[in-house]
């Protein structure tokens, strides 16, 4: 036996022995900042449990990808690569952006593809993150691991006394579980929950955290499930954020729900403990009410799990040594938030959640799912309220795209604290009417419509999902008009191909380039044109633009030959 | 009337049916692809061959990539027993670039492939396998002058560590069937990259 063999086997033997211990270090995702961020989802494995490895899909690695930083006002410019075998989409949940550019289920990447939406970042200091969001496939692109968090930064948040040391005192956490059957392989078709709790695609995670104020950026990543989250020892802890910003100030609790979507960012105070001491984050989920996803009593069958109707385990704390410039009181208030009112909206819609009966998938309002139909058309510039009813079955994670809004009525009672500040995502209990209220500001665009859905993936991929656009009533496209003509050159060319509009005044809405047998290699909503686009990459062969325009939305297609 | 008429339809049917179906199944098995070497290879320039493997893989996918030693491994020891090893790659080499044919020579020269690697252009030997992975293996033994599937699945129970692995689910049925014996274990999940058909 060589060398190598030795340390390869020694290796795997540690790895064996570690996947047998009761904790494996938490896994941190790396970070990636500035303004432009090159992700490639792919097909990987990875090692989960002795024995074989798992296929996974991951994001620059083999199970949930790294944490996006980004800050307000920067414009980020994406490069999404896809390299899996089927086709995805990259949805930047959370975020106020196009609809061109949200990813959802319209921004269809075909495997091999380079897709760059970019956008200015708006959205206020907290946690967002980013996901698959293909039309009957989020579940199974889910599962496989790719998505990964985004962390907007901005002066108001800089300003505070707060945890935002990455890795240190201020830590992402994605809660999600999953199901692997007897070769290793993820099972997301046998149940829609999971038998083994994973944070950041860790298993049985540990993770050492300073005897100080430390941050936890909570993400729920379930298909489905519902955390009722608090710590063992049932210390208090504070709520600093919801969804889309940080609160007016912190809220004390000892237990918060998390449902699928949501985001919470906590202060936990580990500053009285002994170094060495250990206290647990657990999920309570025993003994809620049909309804929460989770409490089913059943392990097996398409909703059975061996943590359902549970308190589990999510994350074994061990206390370290405090750091230098540690956060050791709780800031008194955060920062100042206008949120609008139902008295600011000049328009309500309703939506009841309709079907869902065995045998039948959830839908709103007896509408199926249909993605050539708009179901609302909201102005631009409007301030609306929106009440959905669930006299159903089953709670649901609805989650809407596009705006951060406010709830502003639960018929089941009094908004919570930790619910009242910025929400893209809201727990709709079963027999609840839930009213939040959003400003639909900018960004009109009569093509591309944003989505709202419940977020249980099962429900999504059934068709629980409609459509709106974000419409400006002075610019309406003439349906059936010619786009804008235009000229490439050079052509032939051989690094940069150049457009060159017979109206000067024309912008490109959308372009796409494929090549001479369809396939498509380049899509870019909104290009800026004015420098060409690179073309260094392509191999030599005839190639054809596809140009929307912004004005008409008419579609000009023109050919080109790389040299 | 009404039951001649749906006679004559089943018939018709049937003839269709039957008219593109080949007419053993020998034929849905065997090929002929252009191998790394230029060479086209078929199963019938093979008349010795009590049964071959035939495994789908290609370049490109990384749980693919940790096989190619051990493919070397079993076809040496397995082709002078009269069961060689075919290795085919039926991925969409429009979509994936590192799997054309002249990658697929590097690789082969590169890895010092000691056995025919071939290319499935149009991607017809796939679905004749309904090979869903990569890699996904087949045995195939003639049994009264036809081909016939006794193992599919995967190669082992580890991708990573050779070393570690415990269950030899390919070998495992080749010594069955050289034994003259049952495979035990017919069918395994395929564990790899789903071949993306176009």
């Amino acid at each position: 036996m060589n060398i190598k063999n030795i340390c390869v086997t020694l290796v795997a033997f540690i790895g064996l022995t570690n996947a047998n211990a009761q904790y494996n270090p938490l896994k941190i995702p790396d970070t990636l900042s500035g303004t432009v961020f090159n992700l490639t989802v792919r097909d990987t494995f990875k090692q989960f449990l002795p024995g074989n490895q798992t296929i996974t899909a991951g994001v620059n690695g083999d199970f949930w990808g790294p944490t996006l930083i980004f800050n307000q006002g920067d414009t980020v410019h994406i490069n999404l690569q896809s390299e899996l075998n089927d086709s995805t989409t990259m949805h930047w949940h959370g975020m106020h952006l196009p609809a061109v550019m949200d990813g959802g289920p319209h921004q269809v990447i075909p495997p091999g593809t380079l897709w760059q939406p970019y956008w200015k970042i708006d959205n206020k200091a907290t946690t967002f993150w980013y996901h698959p969001h293909l039309h009957h496939h989020t579940e199974e692109q889910l599962s496989l691991g790719a998505g990964g968090m985004i962390i907007v930064r901005d002066a108001e948040e800089a300003a505070l006394p707060l945890p935002r040391t990455y890795g240190v005192d201020d830590l992402p956490l994605a809660l999600t579980s999953r199901k692997f059957d007897a070769f290793n392989a993820i099972d997301y078709t046998s149940s829609h929950y999971g038998d083994t709790m994973l944070v950041n695609g860790t298993l049985n995670p540990q993770v050492t955290l300073p005897k100080q104020f430390v941050r936890l950026r909570i993400l729920n990543a379930e298909m489905e499930r519902g955390y009722n989250l608090g710590f063992s020892d049932n210390r208090t802890f504070w709520v600093i954020g919801n969804d889309g910003g940080l609160l007016n100030a912190p809220v004390a609790l000892t237990r918060v729900p998390i449902m699928v979507g949501e985001r919470v960012e906590i202060l936990v105070d580990l500053g009285a403990d002994a170094i060495g001491s250990n206290v647990n984050l657990m999920a309570y989920n025993a003994g809620h009410p049909l309804g929460f996803p989770g409490a089913e009593p059943g392990t097996t069958g398409p909703f059975g799990s061996l943590l359902n109707n549970r308190n589990f385990n999510i994350l074994n704390i061990v206390v370290g040594a405090t750091t230098t410039g540690a956060i050791t009181s709780l800031p008194a208030t955060l920062v100042t938030n206008i949120y609008p009112t139902a008295a600011d909206a000049t328009l309500t819609r309703n939506l009841l959640v309709t079907d869902g009966t065995p045998g039948t998938a959830f839908r709103f309002d007896n509408t199926d799912f249909d993605l050539d139909n708009i179901n609302h058309h909201v102005v631009k510039g409007t301030t609306e309220m929106w009440t959905v009813k669930n006299n159903n079955i089953f709670g649901h994670s609805f989650h809407i795209h596009d705006v951060q809004f406010k709830i502003v009525s639960r018929s089941s009672g009094a908004i919570a604290a930790y619910e009242s500040g910025w929400k893209d995502s809201y727990y709709l209990k079963i027999g609840e009417t839930v009213s939040f209220v959003a400003k639909f500001e900018d960004y009109a665009d009569p093509l591309h419509p944003f989505m709202y859905h419940c977020h249980f993936a099962p429900h999504e991929d059934g068709g629980m999902m409609g459509q709106f656009t974000v419409e400006d009533p002075s610019q309406v496209p003439t349906i059936g008009s010619k786009g804008a003509t235009f000229t490439l050159y050079p052509n032939p060319a051989s690094t940069r191909l150049f457009f060159s509009f017979d109206d000067p005044s024309a912008k490109a809405y959308y372009v796409t380039v494929s090549n001479a047998i369809g396939r498509t290699l380049l899509m870019l909503p909104r290009p800026e044109l004015k420098n060409g686009i690179d073309i260094s990459n392509f191999p030599p062969g005839m190639y054809v633009v596809q140009l929307i325009d912004e004005k008409t939305k008419g579609t000009v297609t023109r050919k080109f030959v790389k040299e | 009337m009404k039951k001649s008429l749906l006679n004559l339809s089943l018939l018709l049917v049937l003839f269709l049916t039957l008219g593109f179906v080949p007419d053993n199944n020998e034929s849905n098995y065997d090929f002929r692809l252009k191998n790394v070497d230029g060479k086209y290879v078929s199963l019938k320039d093979y008349p010795d061959a009590k049964g071959f493997i035939i495994i789908f893989t290609c370049n490109h996918c990384p749980f693919a990539k940790l096989y190619p030693p051990r493919f070397n491994d079993i076809n040496t020891r397995y082709k002078k027993l009269g069961v060689p090893l075919i290795a085919i790659s039926s991925s969409d080499t429009i979509i994936y670039s590192d799997d054309s044919y002249p990658k697929m020579v590097r690789k082969a020269k590169a890895g010092k492939y000691n056995f025919p690697y071939l290319y499935d252009n149009l991607q017809t030997v796939a679905r004749n396998y309904d090979a869903q992975k990569t890699p996904h293996a087949y045995v195939i033994w003639k049994e009264n002058g036809k081909w016939v599937v006794k193992y599919n699945g995967g190669i082992d129970d580890n991708g990573k560590h050779p070393e570690l692995v415990t269950k030899h689910y390919l070998t495992d049925a080749l010594d069955a069937l050289l034994a003259g014996k049952e495979v035990a274990l017919k069918e395994t999940k395929s564990i790899g990259c789903k071949i993306s058909f176009r």
